[in-house]
């Protein structure tokens, strides 16, 4: 999640806000959002405190120095350094020294963190769980729901495991429906839960027609799956919430993460989509991002994609036979034998993506999906080396 | 990687033995494995055993269960009914013979009168109540085939029942296709016209080059070849690229030409040939020694043929052989093209309807062409009779009872009996019992060749020749003809 440093004052609880200029609150305004205005000078705090104490007590002053609001210590402020943009939603609290931007509007991926509690313990997760009670994560992706000003093309929700949240997540789902009816929905979720038919009525009878599951499955057998999220029984379960899915017409792309145990058995793994899955939408092949767990299990995560190749273009030559879509995600084209490059996808967040050193003369690097920010050449990264001569993409 | 898992249990499946060594297996979803006698062994007896990757293909396969198996099953059964989808879904293709007459005289052709013959069509009232009937049909996708005869012959019935259907389907919102299967010596412009704005497609006859043609359909003139050809040309030329597809009937004078015969539909601008052995039918049946020829013939032909056609694929040049598209749609995809041959129990009835110009109701096409020879013991009902009735009738039973490829002698070990199902209508034609074993029918024979040879095909198949398996084995743009 993208991060600003600020200082705040007189915000008590974590708060979500709309930031915007002072020209456009009227417009803007509405009783149940909360706004962060933008105040240059001493005449703009002021102006934002007396719209206060004429009743519009849902403002907060954004400015970039707290010393011009010495005057007005008694109301909130947020200053920062750092850049906001109009329309961006942010999350503060005197007690943090940073603001979490929840949604931007001219970002390339919109996310929505919806909680870190997982069911599976996957040997390469990039985001480890935690048991902790985040119930407050809900609460707070209703309000990102409802302070978005101009609607994205596309927005996904994250974890953790989502269905976790239980009927709280079909609310999370309905209230950016209603908000945002234009925008397509992605939902990474193992879809372990929705093996029992009646939680999967619950959540998904009735959902609307955009949203896509986004669910992963690293083995055509049960010991194989269940393996790689060391969690027994999952696989079966993943399964049979795949049909419960496809039962209630919901679109679905298979998320495979291209580590060893993966690797070695991919075309099998992507014979068995195609024979017993092919209604799913798509099927994703993603470089496995060196963080989190992988970290930890190094012998099964850190390998070089370039040594795959064929397993790779076999796995996409048996996926294409069965006439499902494929796509890689997160490889860096110099780790992708050509022939593969059509199927290869930007899909780096932008504020995670970056480039090495060596990738400044790369004669691809404008069609290139990047690397992950915390990249850095060595043991347990990507694998790159940067392409020259002569090349049509 | 970490071994120690439960063994599962062995699930239920069928093989069938390709030589002593070796064993192509098939499960009940219809996957396949090709296994050793060793693997074999060890599958039914020891399968903790089997080296994991093996373990993990039967699993994938359907062969073993794992721990639990709450997906899996699932899965199973939802692979079970896509098999079953073209005999459960309703009857989807609906055939209406108008009209029996025809200007050829082909030597082993089923049916048809001459031009001069009357009291061969049907008469307008019939057409209506057949068009009744099709709609009775739960199928969200009808294919209307009109068939003869020559039923261009009779335009103005077709042009009645395709008129009234698209009147009937402002309300029933059915997908429908229409095929006229015609000789296309009678086409003409306006028709061409017609038949481009109701969305109907021409299926037509061509055996091969010139002289065979000819040889096979004989006119009075003796330009069979010449006129089928000139009647592509038109309909193309009016109804574009895609508007007509064509059919092969081998006769004793093919088996020598496979690769001409291929040629001939390159040259004339086809994508799919569709390589059909003589059906023991009608006239055909009464001709056999005339016109016949045994399983090894034909297959050897066809080897040939296929050869062929791999061949200009290898080229460049697509195209599509029908019967390996069956035959790999049935090894290859999850989707059931609708073949309505292979099916269990039969399609005869429940995937295939027939409204003969002689006022009755036959369950396929070669159910009426046995009511020629004098067997009409296959009727359904009468013109007119209401689907429920028609499907309630003593023949459908046993039609039903015949056919069922778990079931049924022979057909119950079968490893090939997930892709497949006794043929009652041909049993009845070839001994004139539908009761009769499958195992004796020509129908078995030859499709138990097929399986087992693109399973051969298949086992040393490369990536290549995969490619191609798979791309016909897809359902799209297959006919249901």
């Amino acid at each position: 999640m993208r991060k600003v440093r600020v200082r705040t004052h007189g915000v008590e609880y974590r708060t979500v806000a709309r930031v915007i200029s002072l020209e456009n609150l009227s417009a803007q305004w509405r009783p149940e959002l909360r706004f962060l205005v933008r105040a240059a000078d001493a005449e703009g705090i002021t102006k934002v405190a007396q719209l206060r104490s004429a009743g519009l007590t849902n403002l907060i002053s954004l400015t970039s120095s707290l010393h011009v609001a010495d005057q007005w210590q008694a109301e909130p402020v947020v200053e920062t350094g750092g850049i906001l943009m109009d329309e961006d939603v942010v999350a503060f609290a005197d007690h943090m020294n940073h603001a979490h931007v929840l949604y931007r509007y001219t970002d390339q991926h919109h996310t929505v963190f919806l909680t870190n509690r997982c069911n599976s313990y996957c040997l390469m997760c990039s985001q480890p769980p935690t048991k902790q009670d985040d119930s407050w994560l809900v609460n707070e992706a209703v309000e990102v729901a409802n302070h978005i000003a101009s609607s994205p093309h596309t927005l996904g929700f994250s974890g953790g495991e989502p269905l976790l949240l239980g009927e709280h997540l079909r609310l999370v789902l309905d209230t950016f429906a209603h908000q945002h009816p234009s925008t397509r929905y992605d939902v990474l979720s193992n879809g372990r839960l929705l093996a029992n038919p009646i939680y999967a009525e619950h959540m998904l009878k009735g959902l609307s027609e955009r949203v896509t599951w986004m669910v992963p499955l690293y083995g055509h057998a049960d010991f194989l799956h269940d393996f790689v999220v060391q969690s027994p029984g999952a696989f079966e379960e993943t399964l049979a919430g795949l049909l419960n899915l496809r039962r209630f017409g919901q679109a679905v792309q298979l998320r495979i993460v291209l580590i060893r145990p993966v690797l070695e058995n991919l075309a099998a793994l992507c014979e068995f989509i195609g024979r017993n899955l092919p209604f799913v939408r798509e099927v994703a092949l993603m470089a496995c991002e060196p963080i989190g767990f992988a970290l930890a299990n190094p012998e099964l995560t850190d390998i070089d994609l370039r040594e795959w190749s064929a397993e790779l273009s076999h796995g996409i030559r048996t996926l294409k036979r069965a006439k499902i879509p494929a796509i890689l995600m997160n490889a860096p084209l110099c780790a992708l034998p050509q022939i593969l490059w059509p199927y290869a996808h930007k899909s780096i967040s932008d504020w995670k993506r970056t480039f090495a050193e060596d990738c400044a003369t790369c004669r691809v690097k404008t069609e290139c999906a990047g690397l992950f920010s915390w990249h850095h050449p060595g043991k347990f990264s990507m694998k790159i080396q940067k392409i020259e001569g002569i090349i049509n993409v | 990687m970490n071994a120690n898992f439960v063994a599962g249990s062995l699930l239920p499946f069928g093989f069938h033995r390709l030589d002593d060594q070796s064993v192509v297996a098939v499960s009940a979803a219809g996957d396949h494995t090709f296994l050793t006698q060793q693997e074999l062994l060890a599958l039914i007896q020891t399968p903790e055993t089997l080296e994991l990757k093996k373990r993990a293909e039967l699993q994938s396969k359907y062969f073993l269960t794992g721990n639990s198996s709450i997906g899996t099953l699932e899965l199973l059964r939802s692979r079970i009914a896509a098999r079953k989808e073209t005999v459960l879904a309703g009857q989807s293709l609906h055939i209406i013979v108008p009209t029996l007459q025809c200007e050829h005289s082909c030597q082993y052709c089923q049916v048809s009168r001459r031009l001069e013959d009357v009291g061969h069509s049907m008469s307008p009232s019939q057409i209506d109540a057949s068009c009744a009937t099709i709609f009775q049909s739960q199928a969200n996708a009808l294919t209307i085939e009109f068939q003869g005869g020559d039923p261009l012959l009779r335009f103005d019935l077709i042009q009645r029942a395709i008129d009234l259907i698209q009147k009937m389907n402002l309300e029933h919102k059915r997908r429908i296709r229409f095929v006229v299967a015609s000789t296309l010596h009678q086409l003409t412009s306006g028709m061409c016209e017609y038949f481009r704005s109701n969305q109907v497609y021409l299926s037509t006859s061509l055996d091969g080059p010139a002289l065979l043609h000819n040889k096979n359909r004989p006119i009075p003139s003796r330009d069979s070849h010449a006129r089928t050809l000139a009647g592509i040309e038109l309909a193309r030329s009016i109804m574009g690229p895609q508007a007509v597809a064509a059919l092969m009937t081998t006769t004793k004078a093919s088996l020598a030409y496979p690769e001409a015969i291929v040629d001939e539909y390159v040259k004339n601008g086809f994508t799919e040939i569709f390589m059909r052995p003589l059906s023991l039918y009608g006239f055909a049946r009464r001709n056999i020694k005339h016109l016949g020829y045994t399983l090894p013939e034909f297959t050897n032909f066809y080897q040939k043929a296929l050869q062929r056609v791999l061949e200009w694929n290898a080229r460049g040049t697509e195209l599509r052989e029908g019967t390996a598209a069956l035959i790999f749609n049935k090894l290859l995809s999850p989707f059931d093209a609708g073949y309505v041959d292979l099916q269990s129990p039969t399609g005869s009835g429940l995937a295939v309807l027939v409204y003969n110009y002689d006022g009755y109701v036959y369950p396929s096409d070669e159910a009426r062409m046995l009511a020629e020879t004098g067997d009409g013991s296959l009727r359904l009902g009468s013109i007119g009779d209401s689907l429920a009735q028609l499907m309630a009738s003593p023949v459908m039973r046993q039609l039903i009872e015949t056919s069922i490829s778990t079931q049924a002698v022979g057909c119950e070990t079968c490893a090939f009996n997930s892709f497949c199902g006794p043929d009652p209508v041909g049993a009845q034609a070839e001994f004139g019992d539908m009761r009769t074993v499958a195992l004796l029918t020509e129908h078995c024979k030859r499709h138990k060749w097929l399986f087992e040879y693109f399973f051969r095909k298949l086992r040393t198949a490369d990536d290549d020749f995969l490619d191609i398996a798979y791309r016909w084995a897809h359902p799209a743009g297959y006919s249901n003809a």
